[in-house]
């Protein structure tokens, strides 16, 4: 409701955006922050720009159901994730905004249009590159990425002119699909949740809705324009083929991050290693204790009984009965990591070690309680607590190195298409989730991982959602920030404490309902964004 | 990044890639195949090459353009063994820790490559076909002065007489040469295909994460001919006192080599040619570029700023060693990956410089100028030093160097100002504020 409403507003009123409720990511967010660096950005400069490239209009190219709104979003989380400013423009929200409900003129998409369809086309494109504009000149954007499905040859090619007369360099995106299997895989997972669809067989709808626009967008040019910098992804990342005028540092960048991108949906798991014996020393690398051991026993039965029961609710709910995906294990090179996927590989399930997934390094706060290091480096703390994000302690490394550090993961993770979970101290959880979800940096040092949930995160086309599992049956004792965890001190504001997802802050250890039964907590993310991606964009 | 066993003895990480090259003679595959391995091994990862016309050359030292004709049975036989060799050589590499092996030959047929990918996917190893195709005339024949002049095939020919000789070669391949998946039936094979330099690319069937960092980095490259120079800040006022680190001013002498600059440049260039010229963000290196001709395009980069020391900033080595002792040990034991108490090491300079490789590689004609350590950095780059030489290769003051890729190595060129400076090298162990580098260094 909040996201709809705001939706309508931010495309009315270009200096108001949307803010997300908190427990879906903030990928299309404003941040007000604008002098923080982002997570793995390297350098700031005084234009704000980075990589010595201009602005960029990155233009989607694409009939609907063919992945682009998630396109989008994936390389606008990556590219703030680096630094770049970006935002994305969907032109359905402009639609929406500006006609009742988003229903156009049955002709709106035709090449010979009624003079009042292409007026209302024309005032509807008019108002969302007025945005662009605003946001590249006026607000220090670096790249504006805009969703729509540009079908022509000509009206790209007179669109890139346009850009150009605004010192703004173009690059087309274009996901080109012609694999009926896919087509019909994108069209059931987002695009079949309309009324008219109900109670209809999933591949029937499917075959509906595919149908239906090729009837409603006649035209559609696949590209081929040799003077446009442009580039074309077949088959969901299949093979790519490029056509290089004029690309520079950014651009290159960008495609790296497509060749590794995917538009198939799944399933990204967060936990916990479990206790170790020597829980205080970085250096020992100890095997997990009993309790770390029994740990690793409860969290795989949680976890394989929650999968099991999604499956049965999908199915309930007239999803395809299909087997589940097949899950893939990432641990660091840690014992305890490596120990606590133990139960799952014996049940045969394929587990990788990651060296870069290793814990953040606490140099001299190791072994030391925050006490101590409070009392030992006064001056460190309280560098510490104006930036807990780019401080790094003596001898130690910073969120931030740990996040340039990930950010080979962060490609990988993207790559992956089995669902994944990941076994890794709460300092790696901390960056790869605020990748994922999109959290300020000020944020990343306090998100809270206690050790009795399981973390989910579910990709959608608009924005990812989390959800979090509870683990029964554990120690009360092991389940906030064991002394495994480095306490390097975090700087806690009283009236500051907003968790990033509500939620999810660590519950003090007297609260816990250890009966608390494995229950997924309800969330309405995807309903609430499901017409944005259900109409033809 | 090499395949370490932990306490499980498990591997961590198990890719293996062989990249096979795919092209007609003079389309830049050695280039390529150079480049890549460079840029593996400076990252870390274990990368080698391997030549199949090195091997070809053990039995056939300077044969003529008709050993190559597809009729010539003994040529055809001689090619096959050493394409053989090569890859028996590559599969016994790969056993001992290789992660990226490339295989450089023209593999310009469908048979060839079917061949190629049955002896090295049976052993668990990824196969990335990587084809250079161009058609641009002149590109062409600017690779076949380039590369042939200096081909081991044609040493002490007449240049004119062995550009000819390789013409009928490419002729002969042209015969049988198809490129990858143009029938059709080859859709199932993990390829790059770059067309005429990067203007178009076609990629299929990338299968992880590394594969997509060789496809990225061989995107970026590019085979016109074009140099690099480097040179140092001019000398700082930090630098007369033998301090390491800071953001001081030239000293007079600095403020000389500055205003020399731009003559040393144009001398080097050979022509009013304009550069673009990379500096830091530092005060040091923008001064030393200020004199440089209007009409080069200037930028500055903070990934260019000398390796941060932390703590030690603007200190001597004689006060790091008497206030940290144990970090100066360190330091000298492992310079490559020491880091300075809240600043960087050399491979956390590597880390932020990868960028700047990326675009260097992209670019034709770049002039840098920053500072010790980052220079040590580039150079070991192109100059394929390894971690242990290279945090201690003197990189003198006001001297600019011009680095020039070729097909067979990296040519260097210095070019001494004749300005006096203070030597900021130090030895190991050593704590001098001026000392003269060891004979046989570097630069």
């Amino acid at each position: 409701m909040d996201t709809l409403l705001t939706a309508e507003i931010a495309a009315n009123a270009p200096r108001y955006r949307r803010r997300s409720s908190t427990f879906i990511d903030g990928i299309h967010d404003v941040t007000e922050d604008q002098g923080n660096m982002a997570p793995a950005q390297l350098y700031s400069t005084m234009s704000g720009r980075l990589f010595h490239s201009g602005r960029i209009a990155i233009v989607m190219v694409g009939l609907p159901a063919r992945g682009k709104t998630h396109i989008c979003v994936s390389m606008a989380r990556y590219l703030s994730w680096l630094g770049v400013k970006t935002r994305i423009f969907h032109l359905g929200d402009y639609r929406r905004a500006t006609v009742e409900g988003g229903h156009v003129p049955e002709d709106y998409f035709y090449p010979n249009a009624s003079p009042a369809s292409v007026m209302l086309r024309q005032k509807i494109l008019k108002k969302c590159r007025e945005d662009i504009y605003a946001w590249l000149n006026h607000e220090n954007g670096q790249v504006a990425i805009y969703d729509a499905v540009n079908p022509t040859a000509s009206g790209r090619i007179a669109l890139a002119k346009e850009f150009a007369k605004h010192d703004v360099q173009t690059l087309f995106i274009e996901s080109y699909v012609d694999d009926q299997e896919i087509l019909k895989e994108n069209a059931r997972n987002v695009k079949i949740h309309s009324p008219d669809f109900h109670g209809m067989d999933p591949d029937e709808a499917a075959k509906h809705y595919l149908k239906r626009i090729e009837k409603k967008i006649p035209v559609f040019e696949t590209m081929e324009e040799e003077e446009l910098n442009y580039v074309k992804m077949i088959n969901a990342g299949r093979a790519f083929y490029y056509n290089n005028v004029s690309f520079n540092y950014l651009t290159h960048r960008i495609v790296f991050y497509l060749t590794n991108l995917h538009i198939k949906s799944r399933t990204t798991f967060f936990v916990r290693a479990g206790v170790a014996e020597d829980e205080e020393s970085y250096k020992a690398d100890a095997p997990l204790s009993l309790e770390g051991k029994a740990y690793a026993k409860k969290m795989t039965e949680a976890l394989l009984k929650h999968r099991e029961l999604e499956r049965r609710l999908s199915i309930e709910q007239g999803g395809p009965d299909v087997p589940l995906r097949s899950l893939t294990v990432w641990t660091s090179t840690r014992l305890r990591t490596i120990q606590t996927a133990e139960p799952l590989k014996e049940l045969g399930y394929k587990v990788r070690q990651r060296s870069q997934m290793s814990q953040i390094n606490p140099g001299v706060c190791e072994k030391l309680s925050e006490r101590a290091i409070r009392a030992m480096y006064p001056e460190e703390v309280e560098k510490h607590e104006l930036d807990p994000y780019h401080h790094r302690y003596p001898r130690a490394e910073s969120y931030h190195d740990l996040a340039v550090r990930l950010e080979p993961i962060i490609l990988e993770l993207e790559r992956e298409q089995n669902d994944l979970l990941i076994i890794a101290h709460e300092s790696v959880l901390r960056v790869l989730y605020s990748y994922l979800m999109h959290c300020s940096t000020m944020d990343i040092p306090k998100l809270k991982f206690p050790r009795d949930e399981i973390i989910e995160i579910i990709p959608a086309a608009y924005q990812n959602e989390a959800k979090r599992i509870h683990i029964p049956g554990l120690d009360p004792k092991t389940i906030p920030g064991s002394p495994e965890d480095i306490r390097i001190p975090v700087p806690s504001e009283p009236g500051a404490n907003l968790p990033p997802i509500p939620g999810m802050s660590s519950p003090e250890p007297i609260e816990v309902v250890v009966t608390r039964p494995p229950e997924k907590i309800v969330n309405k993310a995807k309903e609430m964004v499901s017409d944005k991606v259900a109409d033809e964009d | 990044m090499a395949p370490k066993i932990n306490g499980v003895g498990i591997m961590p990480e198990d890719t293996r890639i062989c990249v096979v090259m795919v092209g007609l003679p003079a389309r830049g595959k050695s280039y390529i195949a150079q480049r890549a391995q460079r840029y593996l091994k400076w990252l870390s990862i274990p990368a080698a090459t391997f030549n199949v016309g090195n091997y070809r050359r053990e039995n056939a030292p300077h044969p003529s353009a008709d050993f190559f004709d597809t009729n010539n049975a003994e040529g055809e036989r001689k090619r096959r063994a050493a394409a053989e060799a090569a890859v028996s050589d590559m599969l016994k590499w790969f056993k001992s820790g290789g992660v990226v092996g490339i295989l450089d030959a023209t593999n310009s047929t469908k048979e060839r490559r079917r061949w190629v990918l049955e002896r090295v996917a049976s052993k668990g190893i990824e196969v990335l076909f990587v084809e250079s195709r161009c058609d641009d005339e002149n590109l062409i024949m600017a690779n076949i002065r380039d590369v042939k002049t200096t081909s081991p095939d044609y040493v002490g020919q007449d240049p004119e007489k062995a550009a000819l000789d390789f013409r009928e070669r490419i002729r002969n391949y042209e015969k049988v040469y198809k490129s990858i998946n143009d029938d059709g039936d080859e859709d199932h094979l993990t390829y790059l295909k770059i067309m005429n330099v990067g203007k178009k690319v076609f990629i299929n069937r990338i299968q992880d994460y590394l594969q997509s960092r060789v496809v990225y980095f061989l995107m970026n490259l590019h085979i016109r001919p074009r140099s690099v120079w480097l040179s140092r800040h001019g000398e700082s006022m930090l630098n007369l006192e033998g301090r390491i680190g800071g953001d001081a001013p030239l000293s007079h002498r600095g403020e000389e080599y500055a205003l020399k600059l731009p003559e040393l440049v144009r001398e080097s260039v050979g022509s009013d040619r304009p550069l673009t010229v990379w500096t830091s963000t530092l005060k040091r290196t923008i001064a030393t570029a200020r004199h440089l001709p209007k009409h080069y395009n200037q930028l500055q980069w903070k990934a260019l700023d000398e390796l941060d020391a932390g703590v030690c900033d603007g200190m001597t080595y004689q006060e790091i060693a008497d206030q940290y002792p144990e970090d100066f040990q360190a330091r000298d034991e492992d310079k490559y990956n020491y880091r300075y108490r809240g600043g960087e090491s050399y491979r956390d300079v590597v880390i932020r410089l990868e960028p700047i490789i990326m675009e260097l590689e992209r670019s034709e004609d770049i002039l840098i100028i920053s500072h010790q350590a980052v220079i040590r950095c580039i150079y070991a780059y192109f100059m394929q030093k390894t971690q242990e030489e290279s945090p201690w290769v003197p990189v003198p003051l006001h001297t600019l160097i011009k680095l020039t890729p070729r097909a067979y190595g990296t040519e260097m060129q210095t070019y001494r100002a004749n300005i006096k400076a203070v030597s900021t090298w130090r030895g190991k162990g050593s704590t001098a504020k001026h000392e003269d580098p060891a004979p046989e260094g570097g630069i």
